[in-house]
């Protein structure tokens, strides 16, 4: 009976309390038992661009009564030198639990007529993504060894609107275009969305699969920072959340998904599933919880699809536990998690029962796009802050604005040190939540509490992908003009000829080189006409 | 590697007086010419045996950059034993060591046993502070103090293992609480039942066993 009832305590999770011992726990403990068997598929590390190589390494970030600020070791590894800073927990898990990744990624296309992939238009992107991991690091894990794998074959899907044909584009007029864009027009950005949406559909799926074949526990909130075509995509499920801090000011880039906020959704899926509840729980809000002895009083309650209270008469139904309960960071669904979207749980049980969780988490994001490329005034202050609750929790949204200002001032300018700055200030805002410890609490720069829970922070300037872009529109439009100058010239036996600077036509049939265009390499002088001689 | 003890070490002191160079000198034996600038703190770990006894160094490297201190200073706590560093070539690092004691003694355990460095002994024609005053500024707020070359290594080990042997004393002595980790020190998982172990890979490498 003991270990029943420990085994349901230990299955509480996303709470803010210290559990000891809070890991690896899968239901019963026969099926545990059979779980421990299997093999990782990843095994659990830190990050990879903090490039920890040795398992004491990665021991030693895990401090928990140092709690490390741990930032990555070479800066030149992170695009755009972007910030990133963590902290392990003070004690709660064993490990840090919060994982996270970047990726740069090229999506190319390989035209049927040019095999050569050095020719082929592409589409450079980059993915931030930061991962919570609860009841363990499996999730989390698989998360961030596989999301931005998945987000790339989705991406590929799409990049017939990405990328158009060079070819088709040039000689058909609109009705050629509407091959790719079949019945009503959607735009770019909708299939984009499209794509992070699936992709974390299929992450979800994916998780639950190998569940049965590796060892993969607990569950995770996912935060995806995708940058491409010019615009920020963020896509949440969970907690954490994204913020871009720009002239010194905060706006949102998410929305929080907890059991408070998803109060609504949980209740309405109760009230049309009770089976879900397994007669244990009610999809009924209290004003004050029902005892005993109130059956056959009046009490104020609220269904599903009510905002505010109304009086019903309390009937023994009534005792029980409503499906969400508990008010902001210890709201929980069905008395047990405290968070309702993301990846894994595919096999938690509610406390003390054996009714499943899964129902009612779900895993697709929200997704929110900024326009990078419409906006001319970006500076190298404006950036994209992501962070997991342990950041949140303690920092405000004004809070990170006012640290992000602060230290960007405050940090030496010179032309050594400037690439360090959004690590710095990465750094900054860990500390803000993680603060001191004092005799035995950890306590913010004001004497608050601190967060005890792990905390990893990224900051991201906009500017540097602005430039990158824009830098890509000029190479991508002269690629395509090379592109479909050569085909027209193989198509009707033209010879290229390339004015050269110094204004001596060359005679000769002169390979242009894609390649140098594809680097950036500043070869060809791309304003330079290209003349079209029919022989 | 099993251990009797683990100490942690902080080093601190300005920036680039060779805090970074030390560890690396200590841990890798090799000296780095190129000023890399430490954000927040880096680690690393030595063995070294002090009375027939194996003690793992677990050292943490901190930043000396002015913008950095608040951080550096969280950082005092949880240490055993510092290294102050100043650089011998430039009198400003000498002259902020009273600030830097200051932070320390503020902010750290009060057992936290102190060595004083003057780094880059190596440059003796640039020398700006004399070693008399080293031992002068040591004597006065008891401290142990040594000259060092993270350059030539010269007194390199001397500097991290005569700090441990004074940390080892005073744990002879009684003097400091070695079951709360909190202290910097550590007893080596074989010596001690209820110490946690490192994770001993893989995810969730823990069974059961709670921590802290
Ligand atoms: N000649 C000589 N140069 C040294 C010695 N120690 C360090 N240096 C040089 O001094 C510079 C700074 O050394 P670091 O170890 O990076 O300085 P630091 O104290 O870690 O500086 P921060 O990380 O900014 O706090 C580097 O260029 C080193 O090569 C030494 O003993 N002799
Ligand atoms: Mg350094």
């Amino acid at each position: 009976m003991f270990s029943r009832v420990r085994s349901a305590f230990m299955n509480v999770v996303g709470g803010i309390e210290p559990v000891v011992g809070m890991k690896d726990v899968d239901g019963p403990s026969d099926e545990r038992d059979r779980h421990r068997h299997l093999p990782h598929k990843f095994p659990y590390t830190r990050p990879h661009f903090l490039q920890l190589h040795t398992e004491e390494e990665i021991a030693v970030t895990a401090d928990h009564h140092i709690r490390p600020i741990i930032v990555p070791r070479d800066i030149n590894v992170m695009p755009w030198s972007a910030g990133y800073a963590e902290a392990v927990n003070a004690g709660k898990s064993m490990l840090n639990e919060d994982q996270a990744c970047i990726h740069r990624g090229l999506l190319t296309r390989q035209d049927r007529n040019s095999s050569d992939s050095h020719k082929a238009p592409s589409l450079p992107y980059v993915y931030f993504g930061i991962f919570d991991g609860h009841a363990g690091s499996g999730a989390a894990v698989a998360a961030a060894n596989q999301l931005h794998h998945i987000i790339h074959e989705k991406l590929v899907d799409i990049i017939d609107h990405l990328i158009p044909p060079v070819v088709q584009m040039e000689k058909s007029s609109r009705s050629g275009l509407s091959f790719f864009f079949p019945g009503k027009e959607v735009s770019k950005e909708s299939l984009i969305t499209g794509a992070l949406e699936s992709a974390f559909w299929d992450m979800d799926q994916l998780i639950g699969e190998d569940k049965l074949k590796y060892k993969v526990n607990g569950g995770c909130t996912a935060l995806a920072a995708l940058f491409i075509d010019g615009k920020l995509y963020v896509a949440n499920a969970g907690d954490s959340r994204a913020v871009l801090v720009r002239h010194s000011r905060s706006q949102p880039m998410s929305y929080d998904f907890t059991p408070e906020s998803e109060r609504q959704r949980v209740r309405r899926l109760a009230a049309l599933q009770p089976e879900l509840l397994g007669n244990e729980y009610t999809h009924l809000d209290y004003c004050q919880r029902p005892v005993q002895k109130d059956i056959g009083k009046r009490i104020l309650y609220r269904d599903w699809y009510m905002t505010g209270w109304g009086y019903k008469t309390v009937t023994p139904s009534d005792l029980k536990l409503p499906v969400v309960h508990g008010e902001g960071k210890r709201s929980r669904v069905l008395a047990t998690i405290g968070v309702t979207r993301g990846f894994g749980d595919h096999e938690l049980k509610a406390l003390y029962s054996n009714i499943p969780i899964k129902p009612f988490l779900l895993c697709q994001p929200e997704v929110k796009v900024l326009h990078v490329d419409d906006e001319e005034e970006w500076s190298e202050e404006d950036v994209l802050i992501m962070g997991t609750d342990g950041l949140w929790d303690v920092t405000s949204n004004e809070r990170v604005a006012e640290i992000i200002t602060k230290s960007f001032k405050q940090f030496p300018q010179d032309e050594n040190r400037n690439k360090y700055r959004y690590t710095s200030a990465a750094q900054d805002l860990v500390m803000s939540s993680r603060g001191k410890l004092t005799e035995r609490n950890w306590r913010t720069s004001e004497g608050k509490s601190a967060t005890i829970d792990d905390i990893s922070v990224f900051v991201i300037p906009i500017v540097d992908y602005k430039r990158d872009h824009s830098a890509w529109l000029e190479q991508n439009k002269a690629l395509r003009e090379q592109i479909s100058a050569n085909m027209n010239s193989i198509n009707s036996n033209v010879v290229v000829e390339r004015a050269v600077h110094n204004g001596h036509p060359q005679d000769e049939e002169e390979e242009v080189s894609l390649e140098s265009v594809m680097n950036g390499d500043d070869e060809i002088d791309t304003s330079a006409p290209l003349r079209l001689e029919l022989q | 590697m099993s251990y009797a003890y683990l100490f942690k070490y902080i080093i601190i002191g300005d920036t680039g007086v060779g805090k970074s160079c030390l560890l690396l000198q200590f841990t890798d034996k090799r000296f780095q010419p190129v000023h890399d600038l430490t954000i927040g703190v880096e680690f690393g770990a030595r063995m070294i045996t002090i009375d027939g006894k194996q003690i793992k160094l677990q050292i943490w490297d901190t930043a000396g950059q002015e913008a950095f201190r608040s951080i550096t200073r969280s950082y005092y706590r949880g240490a055993a034993g510092a290294l102050l560093v100043y650089d011998i070539t430039r009198r400003d690092t000498f002259n902020h060591l009273t600030t830097w004691l200051e932070d320390a003694r503020q902010h750290s355990n009060s057992n936290m046993v102190i060595m004083l460095i003057g780094n880059k002994s190596d440059l003796e024609g640039r020398r700006e502070v004399k070693r008399e005053e080293g031992e002068a500024f040591a004597r006065e707020h008891g401290l142990i103090f040594m000259e060092t070359s993270a350059k030539t290594a010269a007194n390199v080990e001397e500097a991290f293992i005569n700090t441990a042997k004074e940390v080892y004393e005073k744990i002879q002595e009684g003097v400091f609480d070695i079951n709360n980790e909190a202290n910097g020190i550590k007893i080596g998982p074989q010596h001690s039942p209820t110490n946690p172990s490192l994770p001993s890979g893989g995810q969730g490498g823990m069974q059961g066993g709670g921590c802290c």
